[in-house]
């Protein structure tokens, strides 16, 4: 069968196999390649089925695509066959106030929804540092989060329902608007996170919650990350739980202030940055207790003193991650082993062995994240043209993702595993990993949705 | 249509002539691809840069925003041969620069994708468009091709009276002597009286061969347009147009102390004695005078001289591109005045001009049809003086 002319059939000129294009589709943002044989921009639920029957019925891989933010390699057809770029699918199709929800294709961009949801007085919480390019598919796939999940959640407390394309064509809602359903398996959760191995998911109906009146930011700075991290076990255990959480090791620091010089951040130590939102009394009351909570741990502490000053932290905050060329240009960020996360109170641990293996193998690196839940990205840096360097990097990842299944915790928190942390997870969930064989197999018997993925 | 046709068959056969006997550089589709490997491998692929890229926001397919162009480079770079298959990624970027704005790795895309574009015609691989462009200004001097000179606007008499030293010469450049020639002498009526005087043979800039990857033969009009300047003895060059600016500034072999007819215009706000007009008008700010010179108060001073400035949605560092530059006008027209139709959704409501300081914008912004007259800061500056 001519694929191309068949896969034309449905999509027209919003089908590509031209080299160049296909080359553009054969990464993310790690260091997973695959290239596909055909990319496809669909634009509808009922395209997305069609090609998806072509697929099952001609048993080529179909790997669904948002916008390629990913660190894990989740969208990279790393068997060739079919990308679906789902990013044309972007509308929004309901903003149900009345029910707190929204509808939406997931094609449709994390911030657009939320500037959509602003005059409403409302907002889709997950934030990932790529809510400016991330869509809403794409998190759902992964279950992504970012800073403020400490106290919101991840993407997984935010779906009502999904409209998924099963491996034979098939479509199938798996929810409705109701808060609550106790007819039978919940589906929709079996598909957050399932990084489009057993469905493709076509649109989503979300929770939104009401936007706080007030955020306000403490920023407290430590002797070191371990201290940064008992302070703030100490926090949750006297019953604050900020909207954020996050540390900022003095790696990130010099990178941030070299990214932007006009950023209000203490000159010495690791530092925690915690938000506290709610109303005017209730977020001072909260930014109060944890001032005197962490003072008698900290170098200096202070509550930020205007929503530009906070406004700008956060946003550099976002893009630290890539920045660090900023601080050595010989330098490259590396998305490898940067998404571990291990219980509270074994965080101070985490940061004390991710330092010893970074300097073991003499290997500097960032370590930021969302500590208040636990999750910890260490950013690694080399010179991409060193081979020992890159040598040294996959041995420094392997060890992370080592210890943070020792220490009880998971090698991904919220990038997911796609191909790039595979191999743990039979480690990390032992025999509940066959479960998970069992319900692909029972949902993609031929195994076209996303191969290769999940160690599956 | 067949005419032009023929002439422009005529024009880059000629030009190829001119390429066998003027130009020593060596091509084909045997020559290495090189280029700095470090400022490609910057690019840590976090799509960051996806959210901005206005080629992208219109056509969709990810070789069209840059981080698809930054990877098709990376494979150049690492073995895969040059085609004619990368050139509509890497034709199709504006070189707007607001991916080096928001890039957090800190990538130049517009630097890169210029010597990319400089690597593919060392390639031997180039699209009929670049080659028409180049045939165009090697063979008349002007990236139209016309065939008057670029001072065809003055009188036989402002010509005679030109002065033949100077310490000051205003640039014309092609756009606005052959476009707009009523920019070219409202501009250079207002820099007459500070005895600004014209070059005897000012030739292209250069800018339309330098975006589009012809770099030899740019070094060999920039060498013609120094010749002059040295000839005219001037200190200072004053250009009206963002791509003139930003070329004599940043990629002429000399330098040259180059400034903006707004720069020019602000710093003389007192001598210029201009009345205020009851209107109220938006600014469109030029990539390349804007993002890549960082040149965003000087115009509003102007205008806010003269009448009440009201903002644009995106501005200054965040200002969308027009869909003009690059080579994207000539290249893939429909995809531009896309992004212009785009750039016309930030103007505010009630107002009376969009004023902005470049040609090529006029032009964009103009056929991309809107309701709000387009207009050139110097004619502003010429209602104002009225």
């Amino acid at each position: 069968m001519d694929i191309t002319a068949e896969l034309r059939k449905i999509v027209g000129v919003r089908l590509s196999v031209s080299p160049s294009e296909l080359y553009c589709y054969s990464s993310d943002a790690s260091q997973v390649k695959g290239t596909p044989d055909y990319v496809v921009r669909p634009k509808s639920t009922e395209e997305v089925s069609r090609i998806v029957k072509l697929a099952y019925e001609n048993e080529i891989p179909v790997t669904a695509r948002g916008a390629g933010t990913g660190l894990a390699g989740g969208a990279v057809p790393i068997r060739g066959g079919i990308v679906l770029d789902m990013s044309g699918m972007n509308r929004i199709l309901e903003i149900d106030i009345d029910n707190i929800q929204v509808v939406v294709e997931p094609g449709i961009i994390q911030d657009a929804l939320n500037d959509a949801l602003i005059p409403y007085g409302f907002f889709f919480p997950p934030n990932p540092g790529s809510s400016a390019m991330c869509t809403i598919g794409g998190m759902i796939a992964y279950n992504a989060s970012g800073m403020r999940c400490v106290k919101y959640g991840t993407t997984r407390n935010y779906v009502r329902d999904l409209e998924v394309v099963l491996a034979d064509g098939t479509v199938i809602h798996t929810g409705s608007k109701m808060l609550k359903s106790a007819a039978g398996y919940d589906l929709t959760q079996l598909i957050i996170g399932s990084e489009g191995t057993l469905g493709i998911v076509t649109k989503a109906g979300l929770k939104i919650a009401p936007l706080p009146k007030t955020r306000k930011l403490v920023i407290a700075s430590f002797e070191n990350a371990e201290i940064a991290g008992q302070a703030v076990v100490k926090t949750f255990s006297n019953g604050v739980i900020p909207s954020a959480c996050e540390i900022l090791d003095r790696v990130s620091l010099q990178v941030l202030k070299r990214y932007d010089p006009k950023l209000v951040l203490p000159s010495e130590g690791d530092v925690l940055l915690f938000e506290v939102d709610g109303t005017e009394n209730s977020a001072r009351e909260a930014a109060e207790q944890i001032i005197e909570v962490c003072s008698p741990l900290a170098l200096s502490i202070k509550l930020a003193e205007s929503e530009t000053e906070m406004a700008d932290i956060w946003a550099a905050r976002k893009l630290v991650g890539a920045a660090v060329s900023r601080l050595d240009p010989t330098k490259t960020r590396i998305y490898v082993g940067e998404d571990v996360g291990v219980p509270i109170k074994k965080i101070p641990e985490l940061l004390k062995r991710a330092q010893e293996i970074s300097e073991k193998f003499n290997l500097p690196a960032m370590k930021y994240g969302h500590i208040g839940d636990g999750n910890l990205h260490l950013a690694l840096f080399i010179d991409v043209l060193n081979k020992d360097e890159w040598d040294r990097l996959n041995q420094v990842a392997d060890l992370i993702h080592r210890t943070a299944i020792e220490l009880g915790g998971t090698v991904s928190s919220e990038h997911g595993i796609g191909a790039a942390r595979a191999e743990y997870m039979k480690a990390q969930w032992g025999p509940a990993f066959e479960v998970m064989r069992a319900i692909k197999k029972a949902l993609d018997p031929k195994g076209i949705l996303n191969p290769g993925k999940l160690g599956l | 249509m067949k005419t032009v046709k023929n002439k422009e068959k005529r024009e880059i056969k000629r030009a190829k002539e001119l390429d066998k006997s003027e130009i020593s550089e060596m091509k084909g589709k045997n020559q290495p691809f090189e280029l700095d490997r470090r400022s490609v491998y910057k690019c840590v692929q976090c799509g960051t840069c996806r959210s901005f890229c206005p080629v992208f926001n219109v056509v969709g397919w990810e070789s069209a925003n840059t981080r698809g162009r930054m990877l098709i480079i990376k494979s150049l770079l690492e073995g895969r041969p040059p085609s004619e298959d990368v050139l509509p990624s890497l034709a199709s970027c504006t070189t707007c620069g607001i991916c080096a704005a928001k890039c957090p790795a800190g990538v130049n895309p517009p630097e890169v994708v210029e010597a990319a574009r400089a690597q593919l015609v060392k390639c031997g691989i180039t699209t009929e468009v670049q080659e028409k462009l180049r045939a165009s200004v090697i063979t008349s001097g002007n990236s139209f091709g016309e065939a008057k000179d670029l001072t065809h606007w003055l009188s036989e008499t402002e010509r005679s009276q030109l002065p033949e030293k100077s310490d000051y010469v205003y640039f014309v450049g092609c756009f606005d002597s052959y476009r707009y020639p009523e920019f070219a002498e409202k501009t250079f009526k207002v820099l007459q009286r500070f005895g600004v005087t014209l070059l005897p043979d000012e030739q292209c800039c250069a800018s339309p061969l330098l975006r589009t990857g012809f770099r030899e033969y740019a070094e060999k009009v920039m060498k013609h347009n120094l010749e002059q300047i040295r000839k005219v003895g001037a200190h200072t060059i004053i250009t009206s147009c963002a791509g003139c600016y930003t070329t004599l500034k940043n990629n002429y072999p000399e330098e040259l102390h180059v400034i903006s007819l707004p720069e020019f215009l602000a710093e003389h706000l007192g001598e210029l004695k201009l009345k205020k007009l009851d209107l109220t008008v938006t600014y469109h700010d030029p990539c390349h005078l804007g993002r890549h010179n960082k040149i965003y108060e000087a115009p509003r001073k102007v205008i806010q001289a003269i009448c009440t400035l009201k903002e644009m949605k995106n501005i200054k560092e965040n200002s969308r591109c027009c869909g003009g530059g690059g080579g994207v006008r000539i290249g893939y027209p429909d995809i531009s005045l896309e992004l212009a139709r785009n750039r016309l959704e930030d103007v505010p409501e009630c107002v009376d001009y969009i004023v902005t300081s470049c040609p090529l914008c006029v032009r964009n912004l103009r056929d991309a049809g809107g309701d709000i007259e387009v207009i050139d800061i110097v004619e502003l500056v010429a209602m104002a003086m009225e």
